[in-house]
């Protein structure tokens, strides 16, 4: 403690802006992984309390994917012996018709006896909530809103609230206010709660229900009750408790969960590296007061244990910063989270507040501290070696770092080679990543010596540039690749990281687009839900035959889509016309023949999956798929597998008359695609349709260049989150950038001072910084832009394997690197403002004494 | 003893109300069944429901009755106020297993049905559960007598009662009064275990087509502290009624 005071924070409070840039690389590290995780955490918290709330005291329910089943299912269930309770749900997620309340969650229940499984009133006992029952039941527009939502918005008994249904813009009447808790905390308050059969005409269901709660009887078990009901059911059923809808919400969050640690792995090893380089500056510097140290009798143990304590503190200061900074990330993102669940997945919540769990924060600290001490490690030991007799003469250096060059260069040539022969040895996951792995420790170890050669290279142009100021910035660069192989390591892993991410990011958009182009081709697109995803609303298939009739209209093909469970899996299931498909779509087809695949699938015999799907389920060509249906499991051979990406878990086709009607009994559909005859104006049909059709129902008619661009615009914001790594890359490049200058020229006093007393003016000096700053920059980004190129052919390889299943092509980002080359250049210049000015303000005397 | 002496004694015996020897519980709940079986029943009934808060809550309903205990028809069919009017209930009797009932919702222009599982739940807002509308048949419940009591100043047995193992009941068990001069029902206690749920009390009789009928029945819900009253008007027995009226369909006419 009495070395910690006295000397470490001595240096650090000399050295204070040194050490908060240092410091900072935790921060963002730490930040980023706090703020995204606590966020992600939130919502699925959020989603829980939801869940279990709604479900009371529910202890099993049946669901057969996400389009439900008929209402004959509940006499089954009901009459089993095991049985007590069993309830008919349905959820859905509307807009509330208030402007500042977004979404309302409608759950609809037979009033007649849901009160046995759910708690509408925790607080009153058994009173009504509703203020007349029978009124409700009779008014198909009643509902009960909880009373913080009716609050908020000035409503009480008898207020209206417009909602859409699938009949248009209703005005619905509140009839009763339940007060806060049990039921009434779910969805954050916004909950609206329905008769079943008012919500089944409202929302077009037709006589099915999404889900049966069930309570059992005392005198049977969880596992007997499940046993009974999937006996009774059949495999087209899944019986579940309540809490397994979680699970399935945690992994639609493994994507998001994927691309959070990837950016806080990248922000931490930066920090690392930039602390690497700062304690590695530190030791040299403070090579005189280590060997008084050791001449006074410190031990080598107690000098590595002070430098070793010195990197735990910056790592818990700074753990503790990005915690902080992590709460700012954290509720920034909850909402954005719930958005893209939302509009993506169709899963609703709202995270209102975003906790912090005592885990995340051990966890964050541990890996800052743990990031801070690995970093110092070597420089530790450095120091503990240092010799106490030369390190207090004057001029004399002890150079501990060469039998370290020449151990790096043989460690980065061995990673090199064993990552070159994983590539053709095989194409096991654990091969594939120890490959990745071994690239990626080859780059960073040969980093200091490429950072010198291309410094070498670098060398004739900033002299031609500036004959002067070049080559004083030059030979900095050249003779001290210890100052600067940390700032260009991390430079090169965040510069490749965004080359990597943009590459994926352009590849991924450019065959969405192609995909685009091919499956929405259709002159009309029909939906039930503004932007597609919302399958909460359905059309009767009755607006088939009304579209058909339209002038103009040549074709109209149904779609129906839904999740399912496959091999365990949550995919989507599409029902289409296949034989309209046939004559009117050109898909890329990855296996099979086109015309042979639609037509055995218009007959039934066989279904279509899509690229990633195959990949990520282990399904080829003649494979039979298994899909749960309320009618018992359909059993299909792979007929085609074509390119497709609605669904990054995987698509599967069926043909809507042959296969799911018979197997869902569901003649609902969620979108048409009208394809007009040649000539006919798309606007007047859309003028048509909207007149005949949408008046009296909920319709949205949008054109196919409409549609185009609104799928576009959703990918760009699902890409957008790459668009963080660029930010991070930008910082990185400041942080690392104005860190390294500002010791450099700590380090260079004298040669500065040489400088100005020979004659060179102060401006002369600034430039020779500024020319340092931007060769660091140049080089970082050739690195890096090596670097993104080869890991881009990894990450394919990832998100092709594990990851979404999806086939990409090699896109490599030309404009962002160059952007970005352009952007890091002039993030250098301003980041050594500081250093550039420190060096022409030394004074001359004062820095000549300095040695 | 002359038969002179016998006079006094025989005429106190004819001015005596008739009344049958009381025999066992099971007996005498047989008798008043008998009492006010009828072929057919109607009546208009008027609803009034009074909160712990004492707000009331009024409704008007036309109650139509195919049938005799146990094996009979019912349907109830709300006429006021606007709001409610065409809701019905259809109620189906069985002598050997529980009854069937389904509700019309006009506006949502479909039948649903009343599960077992809620027939212990509030009939629409009111202290009538939905197993309260079903009959009670004497073939479906064990009884025994609990003593005398009297019930108004009138002297009534009180017989407990316990639904037969296949009677699916909220109810474990029953205390009713019968009064012994008319064999007429007039209290019933409906127990969970030891927890009173619900107290029916029949109030007002009269004779009415020969028939003893009471026209106040009023309903406490113990828990709730709310009282439903049910007073029937233009009460009529064995009109003429078809089958085919008691159907789901015809619940929507």
């Amino acid at each position: 403690m009495i070395l910690l005071r006295l000397i470490s924070w001595q240096y650090v409070r000399q050295h204070r802006l040194r050490s908060l840039l240092t410091t900072i690389g935790i921060v963002l590290g730490v930040g980023i992984f706090v703020g995204m995780h606590a966020a992600g955490a939130s919502v699925l918290s959020a989603l829980s309390t939801t869940i279990d709330r709604i479900a009371g005291k529910t202890q099993l329910q049946i669901t057969s994917g996400e389009a439900g089943f008929p209402e004959e299912v509940l006499e089954r269930v009901q009459s089993l012996r095991e049985v007590a309770v069993a309830a008919p749900v349905i959820e859905a997620v509307v807009r509330s018709g208030v402007e500042r309340e977004g979404n309302l969650l409608i759950l609809g229940v037979d009033m007649t006896g849901d009160r046995s499984l759910r708690e509408y009133d925790l607080e009153a006992g058994d009173q009504d909530i509703v203020d007349d029952p029978l009124v409700f039941l009779a008014q198909p527009d009643s509902l009960i809103v909880t009373r913080d939502f009716a609050q908020r918005n000035g409503f009480g008994v008898a207020s209206k609230l417009t909602m859409e249904t699938m009949e248009g813009e209703r005005v619905f009447t509140i009839r009763g206010i339940m007060r806060p808790g049990g039921l009434g905390a779910a969805f954050g308050g916004n909950l609206g709660v329905m008769d079943i059969y008012a919500v089944q005409k409202f929302l077009g269901r037709g006589r099915r229900f999404d889900r049966i709660d069930v309570r059992l009887k005392d005198e049977h078990s969880l596992a007997e009750g499940q046993a009974a009901l999937s006996n009774a059911l059949g495999p087209g059923f899944q019986v579940d408790v309540p809490a397994a809808r979680n699970r399935q919400f945690d992994s639609l969050l493994h994507v998001y969960s994927f691309m959070v640690n990837l950016s806080s792995l990248f922000a931490l090893l930066i920090g690392l590296f930039l602390i690497h380089n700062t304690f590695a500056i530190a030791v040299s510097q403070r090579r005189s007061e280590i060997g008084i140290l050791r001449a006074l009798g410190a031990s080598r143990r107690q000098v590595l244990a002070l430098f070793m304590t010195e990197s735990a503190i910056i790592g818990l200061v700074g753990s503790a910063a990005g915690i902080v900074l992590g709460s700012f990330i954290a509720k920034e993102m909850a909402g954005l989270i719930g958005n893209i669940m939302q509009a993506h997945y169709g899963i609703a919540e709202r995270a209102h507040e975003v906790r912090f769990g005592a885990g995340l924060l051990a966890a964050s600290i541990a890996m800052g501290m743990t990031t801070s001490i690995l970093a110092a490690l070597l420089p530790a030991r450095n120091a503990a070696l240092v010799d106490p007799a030369r390190a207090v003469q004057r001029g004399s250096n002890q150079d501990i770092s060469r039998g370290n060059s020449r151990g790096r260069s043989a460690a980065a040539g061995m990673f090199a080679l064993l990552a070159v022969l994983c590539v053709f040895m095989g194409h096991s996951q654990v091969v594939f990543y120890a490959g990745y792995l071994s690239f990626v420790l080859a780059a960073l170890l040969l980093a200091p010596t490429l950072s010198v050669w291309l410094s070498c290279s670098l060398r004739p142009l900033l002299t031609a540039v500036q004959p002067f100021e070049g080559r004083i910035a030059a030979d900095s660069l050249i003779q001290a690749p210890r100052r600067t192989s940390g700032t260009v390591a991390a430079l090169m892993l965040s510069v490749g990281l965004v080359v990597s991410m943009g590459g994926l990011s352009r590849g991924t958009f450019e065959s969405v687009v192609d995909w685009v182009s091919s499956f929405l081709n259709s002159d009309l697109l029909v939906l039930a839900s503004e932007d597609g995803t919302n399958r909460s609303f359905h059309f009767p298939d009755s607006v088939t035959a009304s579209l058909a009739s339209i002038d103009g209209v040549s074709d109209v093909q149904r779609m129906r889509s839904n999740k399912v469970t496959v091999k365990g899996a949550s995919v989507l299931l599409v029902a289409i016309d296949m034989s309209t498909a046939l004559a009117r779509t050109s898909g890329r087809v990855v296996a099979g023949n086109f015309q042979q695949m639609y037509r055995l699938g218009a007959e039934g015999k066989g279904v279509i999956i899509s690229e990633n799907c195959g990949l990520l389920h282990n399904l080829g060509m003649g494979n039979t798929v298994e899909v749960p249906s309320p009618s018992g499991l359909v059993r299909l051979p792979v007929v085609g597998i074509v390119t497709d990406y609605l669904n990054q878990s995987g698509t599967v086709f069926v043909d809507y008359e042959a296969v799911y009607q018979p197997f869902w009994k569901d003649p609902t559909v969620d979108m048409y695609k009208v394809y007009l005859k040649q000539g006919v104006s798309e606007q007047s049909v859309k003028q048509q349709i909207q007149t005949k059709l949408s008046r009296q129902r909920r319709m949205f008619v949008m054109l196919n260049r409409e549609v185009k661009a609104r799928v576009m615009s959703n990918t760009r914001q699902w890409l957008g989150l790459s668009y963080i790594q660029i930010a991070v890359a930008m910082l990185v490049a400041a942080l690392g950038i104005a860190n390294t200058l500002l010791v450099a020229v700590t380090d260079r006093r004298r040669e500065f001072a040489v400088v100005r007393a020979i004659g060179a003016f102060r401006n002369q000096v600034r430039k020779s910084v500024w020319l340092e700053a931007t060769g660091l920059a140049a080089i970082g980004v050739t690195l890096g832009v090596a670097f993104g190129a080869i890991d881009l052919l990894y990450e394919r390889q990832i998100v092709r394997h594990d990851y979404a299943g999806l086939t990409l092509n090699y896109d490599f980002p030309v404009l962002l690197v160059f952007l970005l080359g352009v952007g890091l250049i002039v993030t250098a210049w301003i980041s050594c403002l500081a250093a550039a000015e420190m060096a022409a303000r030394h004074s001359m005397v004062e820095a000549l004494e300095y040695e | 003893m002359n038969k002179t002496s016998l006079l006094p004694i025989a005429a106190m015996l004819a001015l005596m109300p008739r009344s049958a020897p009381a025999q066992d519980a099971r007996q005498i709940m047989i008798e008043v069944q008998n009492r006010t079986r009828s072929q057919t029943e109607y009546y208009e009934g008027s609803l009034e429901v009074i909160n712990s808060n004492q707000k009331i809550t009024k409704k008007r309903w036309r109650y139509d009755r195919l049938g005799t205990y146990g094996n009979s028809k019912s349907a109830l069919r709300f006429v006021a106020p606007a709001e409610v009017k065409g809701v019905a209930l259809l109620v189906i009797n069985h002598p050997d297993r529980s009854s069937d009932e389904w509700m019309w919702i006009p506006a949502q222009e479909r039948h649903r049905r009343i599960a077992m599982q809620d027939r212990s739940t509030r009939f629409f807002g009111t202290d009538f559960s939905f197993e309260d509308l079903e009959e009670r048949d004497v073939d479906q419940y064990e009884y025994k007598l609990s003593g005398d009591d009297t019930v108004d100043d009138a002297p009534c047995w009180k017989i407990v009662s316990h639904p037969k193992d296949g009677k699916a009941s909220q109810y474990t068990s029953s205390f009713s009064w019968v009064r012994k001069d008319r064999f007429f029902l007039v209290r019933t206690d409906n127990f969970n275990k030891d927890r009173l749920i619900r107290q029916i009390v029949y109030r007002d009789v009269e004779s009415i087509d020969g028939i003893w009928t009471a026209r106040t029945v009023a309903v406490l819900d113990k828990s709730r502290n709310s009282q439903t009253l049910l007073t029937l008007d233009k009460v009529k027995y064995n009109l003429p009624m078809r089958d085919a009226d008691f159907t789901r369909e015809n619940l929507s006419k």
